[in-house]
């Protein structure tokens, strides 16, 4: 089965042919570059950009996967959670291509998509399916979510961030370092030349056992940078490592502890954040089970893993399939 | 077969049209629900007339001005059809929809459309030389603002409240006059002649350079009582950089 997916939920606008869940045809990403200016995403522009570039890209994934839109079995869309405005762009674009097309239309929860990234391969030798059950990390600039995967379609979400996503952390300490938007990757260098055991911060423990908190950390960051910055010299590499260690410890510790008390094969993760190594080091040393990564191109927002997700929705009926977009969609 | 489609406002229209007559129209308060209603109403369309997307071979969307993210869901469902089916589309302003009606009228029509906190949408419609045609750019401005360029008698039409109607009689006395409640709806029937015959004199333009009129800054400037000169592009009333 092949499906054509479209991703536009925040501010990347994606396009992707996806044979069976898991064989990548063609995959196109427009990220919007315009929100460097701002240091955030600015909805209206988002949607706008969405709109202007979903037509271009489609007939572009079409024609790098060698597909006619009659070579398609199916429409999908991310249909939440994520910006409404955005949302609404992608899904009614969707609906009226698979309406068109006399195509069945699929709708995709994102976290869902994060999940099945985990699927996805670009080249021939595709590796057995990950295990399930399953503990699922998705980390991004919108969302920190620790989610037991007890079957196809069934998830039980376990825990998440009580104030900023675990990416918004990032960012928001990247702008304090002024390195640029967005923060992750800028921290991830710069964090190399530093001692990542130079500034002791601290490590939030929300009381519900799986949720996350980061405003204590960033408040602890921020005010350490003030303080440097009253004695002269802020060492931005020092800084930026020892946040880098203690968010990501945060986050392996919590995960680590779901995976120790579910009685899962696997460990995945997904989203933008998954993408750092010095997380994923911190993960793989704390549990007993395989970890699975998507290569960072797949851990942030993509048309591909909507694609992996949608067909995993149709071949696991059972709940119903979710249509209208919403921005505060849960997952199933 | 032409299929239009309208979520400029909190009102939402949805009309089938062969090219003579209207063959289903549904115009409905779907408030901020557009996203999910839209292909429930194309559906029910399609369905009453036992019409298959497949013979509709024209999509007329409105462009606006309006809520952007109401106008994004008609023109992403427009841009999407014609991908999946190969129809031409085309983009209609959506004052121009609201003022067509009124062309028999001969009256200065004025259509009105809330863009949030005090601004309104506005432009000017009027007959002359046998054609009708706007006479004014897409103003956003506020109603004390759009009044000081009127001279003459002006039809009002669109979404008018109690309240803006008596702002209107305030302001402009005996020349402010009322289209009838049910005149002054927007329907896709007429969104889809308008659309109709834009497609038979026009070239198709890309699926994507379909998009909302984004007009938001103030365009006034200048009088309005010698208005009948050849109307601005859109580009140069909007203040945009002339596609090439
Ligand atoms: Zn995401």
């Amino acid at each position: 089965m092949r499906i054509l997916a479209i991703e536009t939920s925040c501010d990347e606008t994606g396009v992707a042919i996806v044979e069976d869940g898991r064989r990548i045809r063609s995959n196109i990403v427009a990220s919007q570059l315009v929100h460097q200016d701002t240091g955030g995403i600015v909805p209206e522009v988002a949607a706008r950009e969405h709109l202007r570039s979903l037509d271009v890209l489609t007939e572009k994934a079409l024609r790098d996967a060698g597909r006619q839109l009659a070579e398609i079995d199916a429409v999908a869309a991310t249909v939440g959670p994520g910006l409404i405005g955005c949302l609404l762009v992608g899904a009614n674009y969707a609906r009226g291509l698979a309406l068109a097309a006399g195509l069945p239309f699929v709708g995709v929860n994102h976290l869902e998509g994060h999940v099945y990234a985990n699927w996805l391969y670009e080249t021939e030798d595709i590796p057995p399916e990950p295990e399930i059950p399953a503990i699922v990390l998705v980390v991004s600039g919108a969302h920190s979510d620790l989610v037991l995967m007890e079957a196809h379609r069934r998830f039980r979400p376990l825990g998440r961030t009580i104030d900023d996503a675990a990416g918004e952390a990032f960012d928001k300490v990247a702008r304090l370092l002024h390195l640029g938007f967005p923060g992750g990757p800028v921290i991830e260098r710069v964090a190399k030349d530093g001692n990542p055991n130079a500034f002791p911060l601290p490590r939030a423990l929300p009381a519900d056992r799986f949720d996350f908190s980061f405003s204590g950390l960033k408040t602890a960051v921020l005010r350490l940078v003030r303080e440097l910055e009253k004695k002269g010299d802020v060492p931005v590499a020092d800084v930026a490592a020892s946040f880098q260690k203690a968010i990501t410890e945060m986050l392996a510790e919590k995960t680590a502890r779901a995976a120790a008390e579910h009685a899962v094969e696997t460990v995945l993760l997904g989203g933008g954040v998954a993408a750092n190594l010095v997380l994923r080091e911190a993960i793989a040393r704390r549990i007993g089970h395989p970890l699975r990564v998507p290569r960072p191109g797949l851990c942030t927002d993509n048309g591909a893993m909507i694609g992996a997700a949608a067909f995993y929705v149709l071949r696991h009926r059972g709940t119903e399939i979710p249509v209208a977009a919403r921005s505060d969609l849960k997952l199933a | 077969m032409l299929l239009a489609l309208d979520t400029s406002t909190d009102w939402a229209s949805v009309a089938l049209f062969d090219g003579r007559d209207v063959l289903a129209e549904e115009t409905w308060h779907a408030q901020r629900r557009q996203g999910d209603e839209l292909f429930p109403a194309i559906e029910r369309a399609l369905l009453m007339t036992r019409t298959a997307l497949s013979s509709v071979d024209r999509v007329a969307v409105a462009v606006g001005p309006g809520s952007f993210t109401g106008l994004r869901v008609a023109i992403a469902a427009g841009q999407g059809i014609a991908r999946g089916n190969g129809a031409a589309l085309v983009g209609i302003s959506t004052l121009d929809v609201l003022a067509y009606p009124h062309a028999p009228s001969k009256q200065r029509t004025c259509p009105l459309l809330r863009a949030g906190r005090d601004q309104f949408y506005a432009a000017f419609y009027q007959e002359r030389n046998r054609k009708w045609m706007r006479r004014s750019p897409f103003l956003v401005a506020s109603l004390d603002e759009i009044c000081r360029q009127i001279g003459t008698h002006t039809l009002f039409v669109g979404e008018i409240d109690a309240e803006m109607e008596a702002a209107l009689r305030d302001l402009l006395g005996p020349k402010a006059l009322f289209a009838s409640p049910a005149s002054r709806v927007r329907r896709a029937g007429y969104l889809a002649e308008l659309g109709w015959r834009e497609l038979e004199t026009r070239t198709q333009v890309k699926i994507s350079e379909i998009e909302p009129l984004y007009v938001r800054q103030p365009s006034i400037r200048g009088s309005f009582e010698q208005p009948f000169a050849s109307p601005p592009s859109d580009e140069r009333a909007l203040g945009l950089p002339k596609r090439s």
